[in-house]
């Protein structure tokens, strides 16, 4: 019972991260309970393999690039609570008339962009386009058709001719898609 | 000093004797099988006690919220599916639901003296933390189960697209998987070609799955919507009201000062006795003799050993009651086989284990056919495979009890069965148990605890109180496979039991998802890509 008074929220930190991503008291609590039990070692921070312990994670196809979302670079291997917080701030549904910090359809379209641009250069190539092809096909189409794929898609995202999608024609390109519902998850009360 | 020692050897001849009667007595009437009701009647008791623990911790918690100034009482988009009714009735208490200040916190820490290491973790369990909502905010009430359950209402998000599964077949759109219903036709040979936005999908459900997933909470004890006035079923020493303080002290001296010796007691004699008739009963020419016997003596010894637990077991559909061949049950802990054992005499099967389950192995296998296995012959399913049916194919023998499953979960839900035992051939006859979670959770997480510390929370807890069903016998179908077989009885289990119906293998409790199911994923996808 020693140190369980440690992982307890205080009120501050909860006023902090709910100023920070509109997510209400009760659901900051509930969330730092699943913080918790995915914290196997108890630390306060979560590293990828906690993350990849959740099995309906490590059999999604992209989920090494989710787990990657999490850890910004500079921030070494682990997670904390309010980073935790500020990626799942993403995943708000988008409220009319509510400050939309973190949730707005154009930080939607971030975090997905993301998860296509491999090495955090602000543009998808057409290497990083047939990499996650790869990561989210795996064997079962040949080298040759993900390639002409790829090029495909590049071609007709691509409007200013360097042969790569930046976040402006990426932003274009998912114009029609409705991006709050599939980006947005459900949270109850 | 001496008139101090006369008093206290007064007080405690006074106290032994009908002690050491009442002792007797329940012993005696375990062993032949009556019993005066007083366990029910404390179970009832208890029930009372809970409810009003319960209203009465709403209504504190109602007052603080109406303290504390905060504009959010119903978020407008709250329109939750969740079963806001049950929510309004039992939220209040569940978030928070703590009347232990420090100081009693302590207290427990300081009696159960040594060895109290069981506490440290348990505590650490997740409070439920539904918050008490307007009541302009009534959502509608949650399909109840089969049986009467309620689903577990304590969730975060409400998942309504896709949801991996192990099988991609089933990935599902829906909470648990749809047995034998891929997805729908049309829907397969809609081939897209491939868009930007395709990953969308995935993303969603991995962020999903980290926030709420189907498979680790089934390890851990199962969150209650309302507190039981155990200290290790909250995790938040926020101080309620001096009311409840006071019934969880009284309620923590009559568990710790008076049923836990009694019940250890009741323990050790149950064990000697086992270990005594067992004896005696190998002794005995094999016969029709020795089979009744054994048959005896094995309901008598376990009924004694389950008065140490104060169990409250209801056994539904008896005229069900396996006679011969296979049972299949859920697997909850170690308990499971004693519930079942004091309704009716099976062989067991199951690894070898050394320390106190070892002695009663050795016991039991004097006095009747159990087959225990080396670990290391566990790998050899040839050779369990041929024991087993040569215990089955003879229509004496008592029906073997095995828990397809291969570990313990937390009885909300029942995972994978191992198709090993449903290849044998013969009858099988599935059993649901369930047990409630309000008296004492009963679940066994190996990971965390070890037996020792396992009994000791159960000794140390209300009650056990749980359902058996009975269900017919099964035959394995012409053409079916033996997957197919234990799938079905698996879903039938579940439904009885009110359990959530899973795909995913028990064995995810140690080991990490293997690569194949991801292989599977791909290749799901990769099926609706349209190629030029």
């Amino acid at each position: 019972m020693g140190n369980r008074s440690s992982l307890l929220l205080r009120e501050e930190e909860i006023a902090q991260i709910q100023e920070e991503t509109g997510f209400t008291p009760n659901q900051i609590e509930r969330l730092y309970s699943r913080f918790t039990s995915l914290d196997r070692g108890d630390c306060g921070t979560l590293s990828r393999e906690d993350f990849l312990r959740i099995p309906e994670l490590a059999i999604n196809p992209l989920g090494d690039r989710i787990v990657h979302a999490f850890f910004e670079e500079g921030c070494g291997d682990r997670v904390n609570f309010l980073q935790f917080m500020q990626v799942l701030a993403h995943f708000r549904p988008i409220k009319k008339g509510r400050d939309n910090k973190l949730n707005s359809r154009e930080q939607k379209l971030k975090f997905a962009f993301k998860m296509y641009d491999l090495d955090n250069d602000e543009k998808i190539s057409r290497d990083e386009l047939l990499a996650i092809l790869h990561m989210m096909v795996g064997a079962n189409i040949s080298e040759e058709q993900l390639t002409s794929i790829a090029e495909r898609t590049i071609l007709e995202a691509d409007q200013n001719g360097d042969q790569m999608i930046s976040f402006e024609e990426f932003c274009k390109a998912l114009e029609r898609t409705d991006v709050e519902q599939k980006m947005s998850i459900r949270f109850l009360n | 000093m001496a008139l101090l020692w006369t008093v206290v050897s007064v007080s405690f001849s006074i106290i032994i004797t009908p002690f050491l009667m009442f002792l007797l007595a329940i012993i005696f009437l375990a062993s032949i099988g009556k019993s005066l009701g007083v366990r029910r009647l404390y179970v009832k008791i208890l029930l009372k006690i809970f409810e009003y623990g319960r209203q009465h911790i709403e209504i504190a918690k109602k007052d603080q919220r109406r303290e504390m100034v905060t504009g959010s009482s119903c978020e407008g988009d709250g329109d939750a599916d969740a079963d806001a009714t049950e929510d309004e009735r039992a939220a209040a208490a569940a978030s928070t639901a703590a009347a232990v200040e420090r100081a009693a916190g302590a207290e427990a820490g300081a009696d159960a003296g040594a060895g109290d290491a069981a506490h440290a973790p348990a505590t650490r369990r997740p409070s439920p933390g539904g918050g008490a909502k307007a009541p302009a905010c009534n959502g509608s009430a949650g399909a109840l189960l089969p049986n009467g359950a309620l689903p577990n209402s304590l969730s975060v998000i409400s998942r309504e697209d896709l949801i991996l599964s192990p099988v991609p077949s089933l990935n599902s759109a829906n909470g648990a998987a749809k047995e034998g219903l891929p997805r729908s036709r049309s829907f397969e040979t809609l081939k897209r070609e491939f868009e930007l936005a395709d990953c969308l999908e995935f993303v969603k459900a991995g962020v999903e799955a980290i926030i709420e997933d189907e498979v680790t909470l089934r390890f851990e004890a199962e969150e209650l919507k309302s507190w039981n006035l155990l200290t290790r079923t909250n995790s938040w020493y926020e101080f309620i009201s001096w009311r409840l303080t006071v019934i969880w002290v009284l309620g923590f001296l009559v568990r710790y000062c008076f049923l836990l010796p009694l019940r250890v007691l009741i323990c050790f004699i149950g064990v000697m006795w086992l270990t005594f008739c067992t004896g005696i009963v190998g002794y005995v020419p094999e016969g029709q003799f020795k089979r009744w016997l054994n048959y005896r003596v094995n309901i008598m010894c376990f009924g004694i050993l389950s008065s140490a637990l104060s169990s409250v077991i209801t056994y539904h559909n008896p005229e069900n009651r396996p006679k011969n061949g296979i049972c299949v049950a859920n697997h909850t802990s170690p308990i499971d086989v004693l519930v079942l054992a004091c309704d009716n005499c099976y062989a067991l099967i199951g690894q070898r284990h050394g320390g106190f389950l070892g002695v009663l192995q050795r016991a039991l296998a004097r006095a009747s056919p159990h087959i225990w296995f080396e670990r290391s012959e566990v790998k050899d399913r040839e050779a369990v495979a041929k024991r087993l049916r040569q215990h089955v194919s003879d229509p004496k023998n008592p029906p073997i009890l095995i828990f397809p499953e291969g570990t313990c979960i937390n009885n909300t839900s029942v995972m994978q069965f191992k198709k090993g035992s449903f290849e044998v051939g013969g009858v099988i006859y599935p059993v649901a148990i369930k047990y409630d979670p309000k008296f004492g959770d009963a679940f066994w997480n190996s990971s965390r605890f070890s037996m020792m510390q396992y009994l000791y929370m159960m000794m140390t807890s209300w009650a056990i109180v749980c359902d058996v069903w009975y269900l017919p016998p099964m035959y394995q179908k012409e053409g079916e496979t033996a997957i197919d077989f234990a799938n079905r009885v698996k879903s039938c289990i579940a439904r009885q039991g009110g359990l959530v119906d899973l795909m995913w293998d028990g064995q995810l409790k140690r080991m990490k998802a293997k690569k194949e199911w991801k292989e599977a994923q791909q290749e799901e996808y990769s099926k609706r890509l349209k190629l030029e």
